[in-house]
């Protein structure tokens, strides 16, 4: 019996991390398949006869090398005009010149003003004729576009990851912390059953993407691992949790379908983010160091983790927008006070979070580099500041690249860590079996090394690969975006996480100084688990296969055609 | 929105980011995985902060040390266990540079592979090189003075003797453990060396004084240089090189070591690997130190001899006679059997060659081969005073013996002379040694 259980130990060691391999795999393939190449959604037709195509929904036409249709004139702004497209397919023109004006059929544009088939639209005094494009050409054009998962079947990729989890429960039920199994194999079929429900939701949304679904269920399956392992008594509230994650990300990317009403609340987010900062400040309680909980009837709030999803939901921005400087001196201000908050609570990892993002958004909407370099030199210095105030966050400063130094003082959880992850080789320890849950903290900012330590070096490689994928496929979608405000938000979302895993990992691994941030669906904490979701929908927004996202309202040529 | 698309690639640069530092992370941890993982604090296989698996034998399958559990068994014999506790160590982790240590990696089982996994189920047996036996002949030859004795194979490089004195035996509690016992002598301290240091400064003059063979040095008892008397131990008149080494000259090698000027030898202490760390196994060992005085000086005149502020560790020099017993290419030693580190260029064929006569000629001409019955051995002795009277006994050398090829280091230290003190204890131990 015995020699059975350690033939189906070791082949569930090796099983687990192939199984993972496979789920990054397919789901990688799958969203990396396809054409990305942009599509035609109108055309400008100059006097002389040259067309150009208007290859977005929302175009710059200005004289700027980087503008979408450039008029190399000296009476055209740098940045002249945007005409947007709405998903009713309804073309709207801003006037973003200071002199020479924007005309329609001679009429000069005030602010904004609609834009229809066959209208002459006159920048100063250069003459283009608008042409939407018909309403055959765009179903042709919706048809010929990639469908999500036609390759790759969605289904099969969840069949693999729910083998990790019964696996997972196995090796749980033989493992030290064998006396749980009952709570365990409970939270783990609640976790098959949720994942399931989804992907039939999804499904009966006429939709087939679940890529980045499949993602965060695989980190979030290691994050119910390390919840089992490390603290078993939370396994019920870890799982509701994760259900109120799931039914956010399906609201917020409900929200998050009509641009219009989007950008009308932005005001409001914002000030929402800056109270809740503000009460973060005044009642806020401090844990490791940082004053960044607040205690609400017995449930500790990070309010950080929130205030990340409002700060992208106020960064992003739609191109006719973009260049007013009242919108740009907006987002400035509120990124100050920000990050400038995250740093007087001493929560230093969320500030360099927040600031990698602003840094982002701020690249993506303004472009200079100047701008940029600036940006990083008034950080560095305010970094500066903040850590000779702040003895607790200099400390860790000093303990960086030195932690085998002082392995029972500063460099204590590190060399841990350290030890723990070394210790699991490629296959681990299997789970459960781990002993680095015993130092503080190790499910949260040490939660890779706990991966490492019981499930293995190469499941923890696909956790941050996994990740990885999120924003390469993000990126990838730019390119055919039906606004700068989904690409500009998809972008700053994989940038947090990113930025979040690198800070995770590296800090307990002493690449990079502790700081104390959580790895993406995986570490403990309700917050962070649920903005992670939050922010899921914003590169679930950004994708615009066919019948990728359920966020893209996408009219159906076929259900149109049977009309 | 084409620039708000290209500029979508700057999110990737963080991706770039972090397929660096989980490269960073990759290198580090094919390098250092084994002493992470072997790190006290892994509960897996530590207890109390003591190692909890892993079987040491010597080369024979002796046991030497074992741990299971919070068991911790150390050799039966206690002779044994006395001498071999520098080179094991212990599980409460006084011998910095023991081989439960050193070797902890190893005795868990590590791979990167499969990590620690499984090492709970009593880990693995690392058979050492020692001859646990003739350890114990040598603690017992040191006759609880303070010393060391080390002896390896030096075509194989495995190490067979390594014990230091004062030890002490780690299978009992010892309250009140004598002074120094928990420093292995061997690897981790540097001594005086006195006239084995003639074997350096031999070296460089036989690659730097053309004339040498055809040269001789006149000594009249003592050596005036710019004013400090250089003492010798004796009136040795006019002799060869040859001669002036057997007799351990002072006045010669003060003669020489200021012709040679300083630079010329500081070059040869430091290539020969004196005054650096050197790494046995993983185990690294205390670097010597040499002070270069003034050409002219004195100092430099001492220094050539031995004295001045020359400071040798045993093992340094153990690697320096046993390459000159293989011609000048040095096999690194192990203390794990049948396993065979790299080899290093030391010394210049040739002049390992003449080293190799000159010592010789010492056993043969006038330490007398009848002290030494039996063996083939070539060796040089050293008497080094240290300040406060006494002076360390060093005997040092190898067996010019393809069945027995043995290359030695014996400190006597506080002894007296090198040849009546240190000699025996090599003897002894050597005479056991070609009989296994």
């Amino acid at each position: 019996m015995d020699e059975i259980i350690r033939i189906s130990l070791t082949v569930s060691h090796v099983m687990v991390p192939l199984l993972a391999l496979i789920v990054l795999f397919r789901c990688v393939r799958s969203m990396l398949a396809g054409r990305a190449d942009p599509e035609t959604w109108g055309y400008l037709v100059s006097p002389e006869g040259t067309v150009q195509p208007l290859l977005h929904w929302e175009c710059i036409i200005g004289r700027a090398r980087s503008s979408d249709v450039q008029l190399n004139f000296r009476d055209i702004a740098s940045v002249h005009a945007v005409l947007t497209r709405n998903d009713k397919g309804d073309w709207t023109v801003h006037n973003l010149s200071r002199k020479g004006g924007v005309f329609i059929n001679d009429r000069r544009v005030e602010g904004t003003a609609p834009l229809f088939d066959g209208d002459t639209l006159r920048c100063s005094s250069h003459t283009l004729q608008f042409a939407a494009n018909t309403e055959l050409h765009r179903a042709l054009q919706e048809q010929r576009r990639s469908v999500a998962g036609w390759r790759v079947a969605p289904g099969a990729t969840l069949f693999f990851l729910t083998l990790i989890q019964i696996l997972l429960v196995l090796e749980f039920s033989v493992s030290k912390q064998a006396e749980h199994i009952v709570p365990i194999a409970l939270a783990f079929a609640g976790l098959i059953l949720l994942e399931w429900l989804c992907y039939l939701l999804i499904r009966s949304m006429d939709r087939s993407g679940f890529e980045p679904e499949t993602i965060a269920f695989f980190l979030c399956t290691l994050g119910l691992a390390i919840c089992a392992t490390a603290t078993p008594g939370e396994l019920t509230f870890q799982l509701i949790l994760l259900l109120a994650g799931v039914v956010l990300f399906f609201l917020f990317g409900w929200w998050l379908r009509d641009l219009g009403r989007v950008k009308a609340l932005r005001w409001p987010m914002a000030i929402l983010a800056l109270l809740l900062l503000a009460a973060n400040l005044a009642i806020g309680s401090i844990i490791g160091g940082a004053r960044n909980w607040i205690m609400i009837g017995g449930f500790s709030l990070q309010p950080s983790e929130l205030i990340k999803v409002a700060f992208i939901y106020v960064g992003a921005t739609t191109l006719d927008r973009m260049f007013r400087s009242k919108s740009i001196l907006f987002f400035i201000a509120f990124s100050a006070v920000t990050v400038g908050g995250l740093a007087l609570m001493g929560d230093m990892g969320a500030a360099l979070v927040f600031f990698a993002t602003f840094l982002v958004i701020a690249f993506m909407r303004s472009g200079s580099f100047a701008t940029v370099l600036m940006a990083v030199t008034s950080a560095v210095m305010a970094g500066t500041l903040v850590l000779s105030v702040k003895p607790y966050v200099a400390q860790r400063f000093q303990t960086w690249g030195h932690v085998w130094e002082d392995v029972n003082g500063a460099g204590y959880q590190q060399t841990r860590a350290l030890s723990a992850a070394a210790s699991g080789g490629m296959f681990g320890q299997g789970a459960g079996n781990g002993w680095l849950k015993n130092i503080v903290a190790a499910n949260t900012d040490m939660v890779w090394a706990m991966i490492c330590e019981e499930l293995g070096l190469i499941v923890a490689i696909c956790a941050i690969l996994a990740i990885v994928a999120l924003a390469v496929f993000t990126v990838k979608n730019a390119a055919r975006n039906r606004s700068s405000y989904y690409v500009i938000a998809g972008c700053a979302a994989v940038t947090t996480m990113m930025v979040q895993v690198a800070l995770n990992v590296f800090g307990s691994l002493d690449i990079l100084p502790f700081t104390g941030v959580t790895f993406p669906f995986v570490s403990r904490g309700g917050s962070s688990l649920l903005a992670c979701w939050l922010l899921l929908s914003y590169i679930k927004a950004a994708d615009t296969r066919r019948g990728g996202s359920f966020i893209v309202t996408t009219p159906n040529p076929e259900k149109e055609a049977r009309r | 929105m084409n620039k708000v698309t290209h500029r979508a690639m700057s999110a990737l640069i963080v991706a770039a980011i972090l397929f660096a530092g989980l490269g960073v992370y990759l290198v580090r941890f094919a390098i250092h995985g084994g002493e992470w993982a072997t790190f006290a604090a892994n509960n897996n296989f530590y207890t109390s902060g003591m190692l909890a698996a892993g079987t040491l034998t010597d080369r024979y399958g002796t046991i030497l040390a074992n741990a299971d559990g919070d068991v911790h068994e150390y050799a039966a014999d206690g002779n044994v266990r006395r001498a071999v506790y520098h080179a094991v160590g212990d599980y409460s982790g006084h011998v910095g540079t023991g081989a439960i240590i050193a070797f902890s990696s190893k005795l868990v089982g590590y791979n990167p592979v499969t990590g620690t996994y499984g090492a709970d189920a009593g880990g693995k047996q690392i058979a050492l090189s020692l001859d646990s036996g003739l350890c114990a002949t040598a603690q017992q030859a040191l006759m609880g003075r303070k010393g060391m004795v080390l002896v390896s194979n030096y075509q194989t490089g495995e190490i067979l003797v390594m014990t230091s004195s004062p030890t002490l035996d780690p299978a009992v509690e010892n309250a009140e453990p004598p002074d120094g016992s928990y420093i292995n002598r061997c690897l981790n301290a540097k001594f005086t060396p006195g006239s084995i240091f003639k074997l350096v400064t031999a070296a460089a003059a036989i690659e730097n004084i053309p004339d040498l063979e055809e040269r001789t040095f006149t000594c009249n008892g003592s050596l005036n240089v710019a004013g400090v008397v250089i003492n010798c131990s004796g009136y040795h008149g006019t002799q060869t090189f040859e001669d002036a080494m057997a007799n351990s000259c002072n006045c010669a090698f003060a003669e020489i070591a200021l012709e040679l000027g300083g630079k010329t030898l500081e070059s040869y202490v430091r290539d020969y690997g004196f005054t650096s760390a050197q790494k046995l196994d993983s185990i690294s060992t205390m670097a010597g130190s040499f002070t270069r005085d003034a050409d002219g000086a004195p100092g430099l005149a001492w220094s050539g001899i031995g004295q001045y502020e020359d400071l040798v560790c045993p093992y340094s020099m153990l690697r320096y006679v046993s390459a000159i017993a293989c011609g000048g290419t040095l096999r690194e030693p192990t203390l794990l059997l049948d396993h065979k580190n790299g080899k290093t260029d030391l010394l210049d064929a040739d002049t390992a060659n003449k080293l190799r006569d000159l010592m010789s000629y010492n056993v043969q001409a006038h330490y007398g081969a009848w002290n030494f019955p039996g063996l083939n051995i070539c060796a040089k002795t050293g008497t080094a005073e240290v300040g406060d009277g006494t002076s360390h006994a060093w005997f040092t050398g190898f067996l010019l013996d393809d069945a027995h090829p043995y290359a030695f280091v014996v400190l006597v230290e506080n002894g007296g002379g090198g040849l009546g003190v240190a000699g025996p204890v090599a003897n002894a131990v050597l005479q056991e040694a070609v009989t296994r």
